[in-house]
Formats: structure tokens, C-alpha cells, sequence
């Protein structure tokens, strides 16, 4: 609990001031579309703010238990999850990893993937098998880049001395920047640019980088006041632009898979995967950028 | 006669093979029978199944008569008037039986919403029984006839507040011939009675297991089930 200071009782009323506009704001704009993902926000930002209140270990919990049940959301879409051997090796190295960001053992963090990727090798040797081994080895190396190792970048950004305000800045910008740019996209959209997310357009995805870089400001002194000012518009830029690519990655693999969504556990959004999809991203690179620039993390 | 040329090869492309319950919600996945394999519910099915015993078994000191046949396809057909009849029979089965065994819970009181489904499925191994839909005993009918094992804890009064068991749904276990095994369920409706919202501990909880009703015939199972009940119960 010494590490989270300041920041948390602050964001946790702006969330609450927020949460509230945002309703209002639904109401003023008529967008019918926005109550069923908002009342799931009802729900979910008491989930992070409780796990965040409970300290590192009360937020590693909630990245493992969601990194868990996301990759098995991406282990379903794709038939991996009959595969039981190679989806147990990925669960595990999820645990591993965010052990590994707890104990602030950066090396071991660094390598995580090295060693679980090692033991997916030996699982069509244990099977003795080779029908759909390359499939299950591919697509378990995404879900241990991907899932496992990128999103255990969510707890090691905790344990840094000034790393609540980085992690909450990270969670809400990089959800934020989805609502606006469903938001301004609804708004203000008319042209669409990609066929991987046919429903982005080029007024909603500049709108809502525009709008993150803002944001990014507006956390200055709450969530990184030793940043200088070309690191705040870089972690707005970061949140910006790596949500939205973070996004289209996921909505690529669903194209792929000839999915819709990948579940059905919080309403209005799908699942787990298409709430998470733009933080998967964000989170290694926001990291590696502050450690680089900024020297934070042990 | 030239040669034909040589066709490209097809392009490497994976083959993804979503589960087959992948479109449908988490709450009807989770009241789905037979379950579909999915280790990451079976594991918290099979925790959470330890803890409602050992929470059971803490709170209420149990008295188990009879056992059932060793034997595949057999259904527990019991008397229920309490939310703990459920646990009371798991907590008197082997862990093996427990493993494999599904509890018929009514849809549109368990698997309507998620947390309900939640604690139903895990705590109490329920699966979904869809009462108000005319055709769910053919669709049971099928299931139980093209399943080759498995338990089934059926409580066919189909409430707590009703005690003679209905016709229907024994004439379709008759039918798809799994064993019927009659179970007596005493002393539950006093530790958790209808209509209040917390149990009362340390009563004495007797559950009794009896023959199997291979020689009834089946329009007599009513009656035969209602006369074991009364005996034991």
C-alpha cells in the first residue's frame, strides 16, 4: 500500500465525476447505443478501483484472473482450447509472469516468454503427435507474447515508485480512447479506412488521438509529474495510437477466426478480449518507453 | 501430348475450429448437459464443490443410509424441499459420483442470470432444465437415451413447495433406461425452510439411499417414489 499514493483517492473520484457526466452525457445525446456498455462500466470500474485500492498484489490478481479468462476467450474462438496441454502451459506462464512483475525480477521478467515458448516445444513431444501441432504451437505463442507477457506489463508498471498513477493513466486513457473514438466516430464520421474494423473511420481515429494527447495532459501532475513535456504528449501519443493499433490487431484475429466477438461476459462489449484489446499493447510499450526514458522501474 | 503444368499448391492456411458453444451465453454454457470439457470451469466446478461440502459438512452433521449401485446411468431421484437437498446428496455420493453428477435445476430460476448460473453450476453441479418450454422433456428424452454414463440428481416434484413427484419426467428416465434409485432427503426443510433467506445450522441432516426401481413399473413410479419418501423423509 506504500506504493500507491496520491493518485488513487483522486482518480477514484474522477472516476466517479466521470462515470456520471458520461451518463448524463448519453442522456443529453440520445445515443441509445451507449447505455448497455455503460452499464457494464457501472460494474467494472468498481472491479479495477477495489483491486487497485487492495494494493500490487490485489491488482496482479485481477490482470492474471483477466489474462486468464481472455486467453480463453482467444483459446475457444480458435479451436486452441482442445489443444489442453499447450492452453495449461499458457495459464501457467500467465501466473509465472505476473509473479515475476510482483517480485520486480526485471530479467526474469524479460525472458518469461523464452522459457514458456521453451516448454510449448515439448508439448507435440509429450503428445508424440503432429497432426495440428504447428496451429496449436503458433497460436500458443501468441497467447503467450500476447496475453501472457503483454498484459503482466499491467502489474509491473505497479510496483514502480510513481507506477499507480502509470497504471491507472494507462487503464482509463486507453479505455477512454475507445469511447471517444466510438464517440467521434458516431458523431463525426464519414470516412472508413480499414477492412480489418470496417466501422472506424478517419474523423473518429484522429479525434480520439487528439483527445488522448489532451488527456494525457490533463494527468500531468496527477499521473506522471516527472515527465517532461514531450513525455506527456509521447504517452499521449502512445495511448493514442497503440490502442487503436492494439484494437485492429484483435479485430484482425477475429476476421480471421469469422467471429463477431470473442464472448459474451460484459454486455455491450463482447468479451474480456474486445474490452482488453487495446491495452494489450499499450501496456508493454507505455512501459518500455518510461524505463527507458524516465529509469523507473528496479 | 505436353505435360500439363503443375498446379500451384493450395496456400498454407490455418483451419480454426471455434467450440462448438461459442455463440451461446456464459450462463446457458454453464447450465449446458451433457457439459462440453472446459478445464478452466471444471477446476473451479471441482474447488468449489469441495467448499460447499466442506462447508456443508461443518455446519450439519449428516447421516447417510443405503448407497447407490455401482453402476453407469443412474438417476437420484429425491424428495426436495430445501435449497440444501442438493448438497445434502453430493455430500453423501463418492467423489467420483460427484465429479460426473449433474443436478436438473429449473432455467428460469438458476440460468437466467449470471451469478445465479454461477453458483449453480459450481457450487451444486446444476444443469439447466427448461420447465416452461413444452418440448424440453423430448429434448431430455434424447439426451438421456444417446448419453452412455453419467448421474443425474432429479428432484421431479419440480419445486420445494410440492411433494408428490411429477409423472412426466420419470416416464422419460423409464424410458431412456437409466436406473431410477429412489433417495429420502430428512431434515433439510428444518436447517433451510422455504422462504427464509439464511440457513439454520447444526441440524441433523439423514439422507437415504434405496433400491433401484427396476421392477416398478413405470406409471406406478409416482406413487412408489411418493411411499419411499414418506417412510424416510
Amino acid at each position: 500500500m506504500e506504493t500507491f499514493a496520491q493518485p488513487l483517492p483522486a482518480y477514484t473520484a474522477l472516476a466517479a465525476v466521470g462515470i456520471v457526466l458520461f451518463g448524463a452525457f448519453l442522456r443529453v445525446t440520445r445515443l441509445t447505443a451507449g447505455w448497455a456498455p455503460y452499464r457494464t462500466w457501472l460494474v467494472m470500474l468498481p472491479v479495477v478501483f477495489a483491486a487497485l485500492w487492495l494494493g500490487v498484489w490485489g491488482w496482479a490478481a485481477l490482470v492474471t484472473v483477466v489474462s486468464v479468462y481472455g486467453f480463453k476467450e482467444f483459446a475457444r474462438a480458435s479451436g486452441l482450447y482442445r489443444e489442453r496441454l499447450f492452453v495449461l502451459v499458457v495459464y501457467a506462464a500467465i501466473v509465472a509472469m505476473n509473479l515475476a512483475a510482483v517480485f520486480g525480477r526485471f530479467g526474469l521478467f524479460m525472458v518469461a516468454p523464452v522459457w514458456a515458448v521453451g516448454l510449448l516445444t515439448l508439448v507435440p513431444i509429450v503428445r508424440n503427435r503432429t497432426e495440428g501441432m504447428l496451429q496449436g504451437f503458433a497460436l500458443s505463442v501468441v497467447g503467450v507474447v500476447y496475453f501472457a507477457w503483454f498484459l503482466a506489463h499491467l502489474t509491473y508498471l505497479a510496483i514502480w515508485q510513481d507506477g499507480l498513477g502509470l497504471v491507472i493513466y494507462v487503464v482509463l486513457a486507453t479505455q477512454l480512447n475507445d469511447v471517444l473514438a466510438f464517440l467521434t466516430g458516431k458523431l463525426f464520421g464519414r470516412h472508413r479506412w480499414t477492412v480489418l474494423s470496417p466501422n472506424k473511420t478517419v474523423e473518429g481515429s484522429l479525434g480520439a488521438l487528439a483527445l488522448s494527447i489532451a488527456f494525457a495532459f490533463l494527468n500531468w501532475q496527477l499521473a506522471f509529474p516527472r515527465f517532461p513535456w514531450w513525455g506527456v504528449l509521447a504517452a499521449g501519443l502512445i495511448v493514442g495510437v497503440g490502442g487503436q493499433i492494439g484494437d485492429l490487431t484483435l479485430a484482425n484475429f477475429k476476421r480471421n477466426i469469422g467471429i463477431k466477438d470473442f464472448g459474451d461476459l460484459l454486455p455491450g462489449h463482447g468479451g474480456i478480449l474486445d474490452r482488453l484489446n487495446s491495452l494489450t499493447l499499450v501496456a508493454p510499450v507505455f512501459l518500455h518507453f518510461a524505463r527507458f526514458f524516465f529509469d523507473g522501474f528496479p | 501430348m505436353g505435360a500439363s503444368p503443375p498446379s500451384d499448391p493450395p496456400p498454407l492456411t490455418f483451419a480454426y475450429q471455434p467450440m462448438p458453444d461459442l455463440d451461446r451465453p456464459l450462463r446457458e454454457r454453464l447450465g449446458q448437459y451433457p457439459r462440453v470439457p472446459d478445464m478452466t470451469f471444471d477446476a473451479l466446478r471441482t474447488v468449489a464443490r469441495w467448499l460447499a461440502i466442506l462447508l456443508f459438512r461443518l455446519q450439519f452433521p449428516l447421516e447417510v443410509r443405503g448407497a447407490p449401485p455401482q453402476a453407469d446411468r443412474v438417476a437420484l431421484v429425491a424428495n426436495h424441499a430445501s435449497h440444501l437437498d442438493s448438497l445434502a446428496v453430493l455430500a453423501s455420493i463418492s467423489e467420483r459420483r460427484r465429479r460426473e453428477i449433474a443436478v436438473l435445476a429449473a432455467k428460469d430460476y438458476f440460468f437466467e442470470r449470471l451469478r445465479t448460473a454461477v453458483g449453480g453450476s459450481f457450487f451444486a453441479q446444476a444443469v439447466s432444465f427448461d420447465r416452461t418450454r413444452y418440448t424440453e422433456l423430448r429434448r431430455w428424452s434424447r439426451i438421456l437415451r444417446e448419453q452412455e454414463r453419467g448421474t443425474l440428481l432429479v428432484f421431479p416434484s419440480g419445486s420445494r413447495r410440492r411433494s408428490e413427484a411429477h409423472d412426466a419426467i420419470l416416464f422419460v428416465l423409464a424410458k431412456s433406461g437409466w436406473i431410477i434409485v429412489p433417495v429420502a432427503i430428512a431434515g433439510t426443510a428444518e436447517a433451510w425452510p422455504v422462504g427464509r433467506a439464511v440457513w439454520r445450522p447444526f441440524r441433523r441432516i439423514r439422507v437415504t439411499f434405496g433400491e433401484p426401481a427396476g421392477e416398478v413399473p413405470t406409471k406406478e413410479l409416482a406413487a412408489f417414489l411418493g411411499e419411499f419418501w414418506r417412510a424416510n423423509a
